[in-house]
């Protein structure tokens, strides 16, 4: 277990390194090494390094880390193994309310496209959320998933209908669509990041109370938890998670998904093991889609969210030939 | 609502005399009949008005809905049809227009249905606007007009030829990149493209991988990318009326790769409107760019 | 039982219980109507004995062109596409077994986005637009026997198909993504609609298209409709009652991906009429398959046709897709009646 964790740090600063010396101009080890410590203002590469290429590191491991703890939370809050976060409507609600501001009041400052996505993000999940309480108050997973659909549906749908009017901003929302980690301006980003990083935080802590939860409503409430409220704090951390990243990096797919499976699979089905595990599997992951997606098809770029779905897919089918024996 | 001349049928004759007498003085005698025609695309609108034929029914326009500024002028109170994706055929039934012209990539789908109102004219690439000209002329009988206008465009482009080559030394063909602008990317013309088309018949030269590409455009979302955008001439394409894209611009020149670039440093660098270099497909868009490069290239004599 | 109807003819045998005799003729009449209203409203707006009387008798005015040649095949494709995909839903949901399956769920709407938008970005322009229902079934075609390839081991089961099917749907989504975004923008533009789903060019050519596709899958589904209560089963009960299920549910899925494939094809990717309406009808109907599966097939219909009439009129002069409304139609409705069951 220490092993893994201790492999898994490795490797993410080994990609963390090469996501710094990739891009279309491919910097050496050295350069990076005087970039990073011995910085001269004004050089060229180092004015590249440090305002393009680790902010998107930082943020490639950040996004990463904070889909890939909400699947796995949002895998254990409702006992399926093919839930993700998007199924709260975070994705969808967030696109709509940027995509709305920005066609009827022209808003497209940086900072407040982020406020409007994490925004968009809380609002559907709080709608998603009242919908799915039965009479009892309780929490239904199942209702939750119909209604994360009917509301996605209806999201998306008012999406659609802005962008086919307003034709110009399809242009515009088409990269953010598809999951883009290309951001040029750094400074509003690291608010966000440091809220999902003490929600991932959080996250882990409460761990323990999820896999009581995990093992059967009649087990948690016979042992005394209030299962209600650990279902709320739970959505609370989901949709605060998948806001951030949402608000961050636009709609990126199979993070949340794929990597809870990874995680249980080397790391056993305990919680507490596996939510920090999918932080470091979730960050590594979309790393590496990251520099896959920089160097593809150069000097265009591929939107991430792409590159992620194109490996995660073969990936996620290769899971399902295993035959679906999964937790829960 | 059934779409009569309005009133100012005079006045708008008159504008268009304005505008056409900088292109071709002899342009305005009135046709004996006046034929219904509807065009379902931008190019072609842009072609009837430079042939001063006000078309009984048109679509909205791509930006500065629901016309171009250039072209409003001429088309105030002629009848909307609806966005060019989707058209409304109930609206065109209505008209019972005598000709339609309509774009072979959008409409072939209803091109059959549209077919049993009236002649269906596809014009194939939109962005060869000249081509697109000649086939409006030909369809209404005034191919007088069209000729006219291309003899016009051929001495155009003769004498901003010799004004870009004044400008460099003659051995070397000047290179160009026609870069515009958006919210969150940075898109660059190439050869196979509206303005890139007008750019390569003005004796501008273009970066080797260019000439290899099919593309029409490049799209570079990463500031990273700005040395490819090098140059011996830029011309920036921005739009009106948009912050979002004054506050990308803003960035873009702040950035140190920005201020090591050719055209930067010497400074052939020209801000002109997006609209009608890349939006507008038509002869009296391609002017416009004339326009703008001629003015670019007399504002730096030698 | 002295509730139910028992209908006859040759071998074929029928069980209906007597209240759903009425619901059905209200289903019916409904749906005459919601077409009737269909065929009224629009940039001109007919009044409705005017609107019967041009469709017996024909004549050469505008209004009747308007009403022969425009909408009334665009109402009748809304109505055969809504339908076809309703049941295909319907039929999914049941084998599946999970209620949120749909023609989605086996990679149809996916596949044959990449089909249609490969078609559009290259080879549009040279070989005109007739054949993109045919590429659109092809990729249709190419993602279902993708699906089916991977997840079959000696049998496929609804769990790895439901698998296998989000996977392959999410490889051809981020193709179509990237279509989308290095397209250069006209083509993005049209691409964008036909992803939203419109009836806009709807031709009687095209509503004999689909006619004719589903043609192909009626005999499938009149042979083997009777066995769904069967298939709904465990899979090893059924085995015991001898009926050999996985020859039966492959023929049902094909079935399916023929009345969705079709739809989509020629209406473009309306995702949400074939998770949705299945549920409106299981609420009107609780239980009988067959009659589920008409009031699904009307349900759908109608939710189409609502949605491109509403497309058509809310926003003159401008024409929008219809698939947009049809989740901005059903959505609400659907979660009504979710918050309402509150068992």
């Amino acid at each position: 277990m220490r092993k893994g964790f201790f492999l898994g740090a490795a490797l993410l600063v080994i990609l963390a390194v090469l996501s710094m010396m990739t891009g279309p101009r491919f910097y050496s080890l050295s350069q990076l090494f005087n970039a990073l410590f011995h910085s001269d203002p004004t050089r060229t590469v180092d004015i590249i390094i440090h305002t393009s290429r680790v902010p998107r590191t930082v943020l490639a491991m950040g996004v990463g880390a904070f889909l890939a703890v909400a699947g796995g939370l949002m895998q254990a809050l409702t006992r399926n193994p093919l839930a993700s976060p998007g199924l709260f409507g975070v994705n969808a609600g967030a696109a709509l309310f940027i995509v709305f501001a920005s066609s009827f009041f022209a808003i497209s400052a940086p900072g407040s496209t982020l406020l409007l996505a994490f925004s968009g993000a809380c609002a559907t999940g709080i709608l998603v959320w009242f919908a799915s309480k039965v009479s009892n108050g309780q929490l239904n997973p199942l209702r939750l998933v119909l209604a994360g659909v009917a509301i996605t549906a209806l999201c998306n749908a008012f999406t659609q209908a802005i962008l086919v009017i307003d034709q110009e901003s399809l242009d515009t929302m088409l990269f953010w669509l598809a999951g883009s980690l290309a951001r040029s301006d750094g400074a509003s980003v690291y608010p966000v990041l440091f809220l999902g990083g003490v929600l991932v935080i959080v996250a882990c802590m409460f761990a323990g109370q999820m896999s009581v939860l995990n093992a059967g409503e009649d087990i948690a409430r016979g042992l005394g938890q209030n299962i209600a409220r650990v279902r709320l704090l739970a959505s609370i951390m989901v949709v605060g998670l998948a806001g951030c990243a949402v608000a961050l990096a636009g709609n990126i797919g199979f993070i949340g998904l794929i990597v809870p499976h990874i995680a249980r699979q080397l790391f056993g089905s305990h919680l507490r093991h596996t939510l920090p595990a999918c932080a470091l599997l979730g960050a590594l992951l979309l790393l590496a889609a990251d520099i896959v997606a920089r160097v593809i098809i150069l000097p265009q770029e591929v939107p991430v969210g792409v590159m992620t779905a194109l490996m995660g897919a073969p990936f996620f089918i290769l899971l399902a030939q295993r035959g679906g024996k999964y937790a829960g | 609502m059934k779409n009569g001349y309005p009133f100012s049928l005079l006045r708008r004759r008159c504008l268009q005399a304005l505008l056409l007498s900088s292109v071709s003085p002899k342009l305005f005698a009135a046709l004996a009949h006046q034929p219904r025609v509807i065009s379902l695309f931008q190019g072609a609108t842009d072609s009837l008005v430079a042939l001063g034929v006000t078309p009984d029914g048109i679509v909205e326009s791509w930006a500065e809905k629901p016309v171009y500024r250039y072209l409003r002028p001429y088309l105030s109170g002629v009848l909307q049809l609806g966005l060019e994706t989707q058209p409304s055929l109930e609206k065109i039934a209505l008209v019972k227009p005598d000709i339609i012209f309509a774009s072979r990539f959008r409409h072939q789908d209803v091109a059959p249905l549209m077919e049993k109102i009236a002649p269906v004219v596809l014009l194939d690439d939109v962005f060869e606007f000249k081509k697109t000209l000649q086939v409006v002329a030909e369809s209404l009988s005034l191919t007088a007009r069209s000729d006219r206008l291309l003899a016009q465009w051929s001495q155009r482009i003769a004498t901003i030829r010799e004004r870009v080559s004044e400008q460099f030394p003659p051995s070397q063909i000047p290179q160009v990149s026609v870069i515009e602008i958006r919210p969150d990317h940075i898109r660059r013309y190439l050869a196979h493209s509206f303005p890139g088309s007008v750019m390569s018949e003005l004796g501008f030269g273009w970066q080797d991988q260019d000439v290899e590409t099919r593309n029409s455009s490049l799209r570079f979302s990463s500031m990273e990318n700005i040395p490819l955008l090098d140059a011996d001439v830029f011309f920036i394409l921005l739009r009106a009326n948009s912050p979002a894209i004054t506050r990308q611009y803003h960035n873009l020149q702040a950035h140190p790769l920005w201020q090591q670039l050719k055209a930067v440093k010497t400074g052939q660098l020209w801000e002109v409107d997006s609209v009608p270099w890349s939006l507008s497909g038509g002869i009296l868009g391609a002017n416009q760019i004339l326009n703008d490069v001629e003015h670019a290239m007399t504002r730096r004599s030698p | 039982m002295p509730d139910s109807h028992i209908f006859r003819c040759g071998p074929l045998m029928r069980e209906y219980s007597r209240s759903v005799l009425p619901i059905f003729l209200l289903c019916s009449v409904v749906t005459l109507l919601i077409i009737v209203s269909a065929l009224s409203i629009g940039e001109v707006v007919l009044s409705v004995p005017q609107t019967l009387q041009l469709l017996f008798q024909p004549d050469d005015s505008a209004q009747s062109f308007i009403l022969h040649e425009l909408r009334l095949p665009r109402v009748i494709l809304a109505l055969l596409a809504g339908g076809g995909l309703g049941v295909a839903g319907l039929i999914m949901q049941t084998l599946v077994r999970n209620p949120l399956a749909s023609p989605d769920t086996l990679g149809v709407t996916t596949g044959a986005s990449v089909g249609a938008l490969l078609w559009l970005s290259f080879f549009s322009l040279k070989y005109g637009s007739s054949a993109m229902p045919y590429a659109a079934m092809a990729g249709a075609a190419v993602a279902v026997s993708l699906i089916f390839l991977l997840s079959w081991r000696s049998g496929a089961t609804p769990l790895r198909l439901v698998l296998t099917g989000v996977g392959v749907s999410a490889l051809a989504g981020a193709i179509v993504t990237l279509i989308l975004v290095f397209s250069p923008l006209t083509t993005t533009f049209s691409a964008w609609i036909w992803l939203s789903g419109s009836v806009y060019a709807a031709s009687w050519d095209k509503v004999l298209q689909l006619l004719g596709i589903y043609l192909w899958a009626l005999p499938i589904l009149l042979v083997l409709l009777r066995y769904m209560k069967i298939l709904q089963l465990n899979d090893s009960l059924a085995i015991g009652l001898g009926v050999a299920i996985h020859p039966r549910r492959i023929l049902l899925l094909l079935a399916c991906v023929l009345l969705s494939g079709g739809a989509i094809s020629l209406v473009g990717a309306m995702t949400f009429v074939g998770l949705i309406a299945p549920h409106l009808a299981r609420l009107i109907i609780r239980s009988g398959f067959f009659s589920q599966l008409l009031i699904t097939a009307c349900c759908g219909g109608c939710m189409v046709i609502i949605a491109d009439l509403l497309a058509r009129t809310l926003f003159l002069p401008a024409d929008l897709p219809a698939g947009i409304f049809v989740a901005l139609a059903g959505a609400p409705l659907f979660l009504w009646l979710l918050i309402r069951q509150r068992t």
